[in-house]
């Protein structure tokens, strides 16, 4: 028998690509913001590893902005968000499989932002492929963690859902500058046990969000 | 019900305004110029206080957030709020007074420093809290989506923290080193200063506290009024 929670990520996953779109809105999106500031280098010149960085990151903080709204308004525009709550399912349960999802839509935009930011911004990678993505999938995590609780608060709430925007890029900064520092060091050839202390800050955030994730999204993602 | 404490106000008010006065006095009669900024220096006796309140005003939020969650009463909610706004207020000065000091200290107005980000990251987080109370996101659940908010962003403050740390940091350390590098005199007038904002932060909060209660009471009587209107 399925977990209740992968069985609301594979719910999600289903709906969100059942019209054949999926998170089409912030992959455009992405490669809309890389291809921009790709304008402001002039012919030839290519941006640092730095900048590369920041914008490949700017982008996902996007799309997970996007992703989450489009999460949570399956439940708004089918009117299932009372059945959910008196499911026997945990209501934690609801927020892991909702963050699961998140970081399955998260990956699929990055499939297309990383070679975007390749040709457009000349970031290269060098031999650390498998660093990075070990580095995406812990800044990824925090961020859909995150996601995961802050859009369950715009849900219900119309076009005020785009004012929590202002408080979700804030608190991402933490992990943004991890995601940032660790893969220029990589890109650079920093070996990953001197980039130690970069790891345990995003692992640090993780760990964070999620305990007050667990504690507090029951207290938002309730019926009246 | 909301309590109002006019008496303990008009206390706060006149001990902020001795304070401030004495602080002031303190800070150009009395304490000596440092050797090496000169004048300058003298920002200090303001951006310290300044900084100091501000993290109490964002822990005042946590604590009262929490009192939400848990007891579900009205003023706890509205506490949050004007703390968040003494503490935006607070952290903005800080901001400005510390970089003004940076410019005459560093040669420049802005630099990447565990504290400098820590509060700027704050005041944008706060800033944000406050902009969503103002447009009464959240509709009937709003106290729980603000505490919640209230919570998760306090939350957030010691990471940005480390994050900037491992970054770099310049910013001199005072409290942490033994003396400081600061004579008795100045260390008086540090203390006088304190005080001083700390009075002047509590006579804002409560008097935005009363502002708010008043606020309330007066829609509830709009309600009142209009209920017996329609029967």
């Amino acid at each position: 028998m399925t977990a209740p929670w992968l069985a609301i990520a594979a719910k999600d996953l289903r709906l969100a690509f059942a019209g054949g779109q999926g998170p089409v809105q912030a992959v455009l999106l992405g490669l809309l913001l890389v291809f921009i500031f790709s304008l402001s280098a002039a012919p030839g010149e290519h941006f640092s590893p730095q900048q590369a960085m920041a914008i490949f990151w700017l982008c996902s903080s996007f799309a997970v902005v996007l992703i989450f709204s489009l999460l949570f308004r399956f439940e708004e525009e089918n009117d299932t968000a009372t059945a959910l709550l008196l499911s026997p399912l945990p209501v934690q349960g609801l927020w892991l499989g909702k963050t699961l999802a998140g970081l399955a839509l998260l990956a699929l935009c990055q499939v297309f932002f990383f070679p975007a930011a390749l040709v457009f911004l000349g970031l290269d990678p060098g031999g650390s492929l498998g660093g990075l993505a070990l580095m995406a999938l812990g800044v990824d995590l925090g961020l859909c963690i995150l996601g995961g609780l802050i859009g369950a608060m715009g849900h219900g709430q119309g076009a005020k859902d785009a004012l929590l925007t202002i408080i979700v890029f804030p608190l991402q900064v933490p992990l943004l500058l991890g995601g940032i520092r660790i893969g220029v060091g990589l890109m650079q050839g920093v070996p990953m046990a001197d980039l130690g202390e970069w790891f345990g800050l995003v692992l640090a955030f993780d760990a964070v969000f999620s305990g007050a994730a667990l504690f507090l999204f029951p207290h938002v993602f309730r019926g009246e | 019900m909301f309590r109002i404490y006019p008496r303990m106000l008009t206390f706060l008010a006149v001990a902020a305004m001795v304070l401030m006065a004495v602080g002031q006095y303190a800070i150009w009669f009395y304490a000596p110029e440092e050797m090496t900024m000169g004048l300058v220096q003298k920002i200090f006796y303001f951006h310290l206080p300044l900084a100091w309140w501000c993290f109490v005003a964002f822990f005042g939020v946590f604590a009262a957030s929490v009192m939400v969650l848990w007891t579900g009463k009205e003023k706890w909610d509205v506490l949050a709020g004007v703390l968040a706004e003494a503490g935006v207020l607070f952290s903005g000065l800080a901001l400005i007074t510390g970089s003004i000091w940076g410019r005459a200290a560093w040669n420049t107005w802005w630099t990447w420093d565990p504290r400098l980000s820590t509060t700027l990251v704050m005041w944008f987080v706060y800033s944000g809290y406050l902009v969503l109370r103002a447009a009464d996101a959240g509709g009937a659940k709003g106290a729980r989506m603000r505490a919640v908010l209230g919570i998760v962003a306090f939350v957030d403050v010691p990471l940005v923290f480390l994050s900037a740390r491992l970054w770099r940091s310049i910013h001199p350390a005072v409290l942490a080193s033994r003396s400081g590098g600061l004579e008795p005199e100045m260390w008086t007038t540090v203390w006088i200063n304190l005080l001083a904002w700390g009075a002047l932060f509590a006579a804002l909060v409560l008097a935005r506290y009363h502002g708010a209660g008043f606020a309330r009471r007066v829609e509830a009587a709009l309600v009142r009024i209009q209920e017996k209107t329609l029967q």
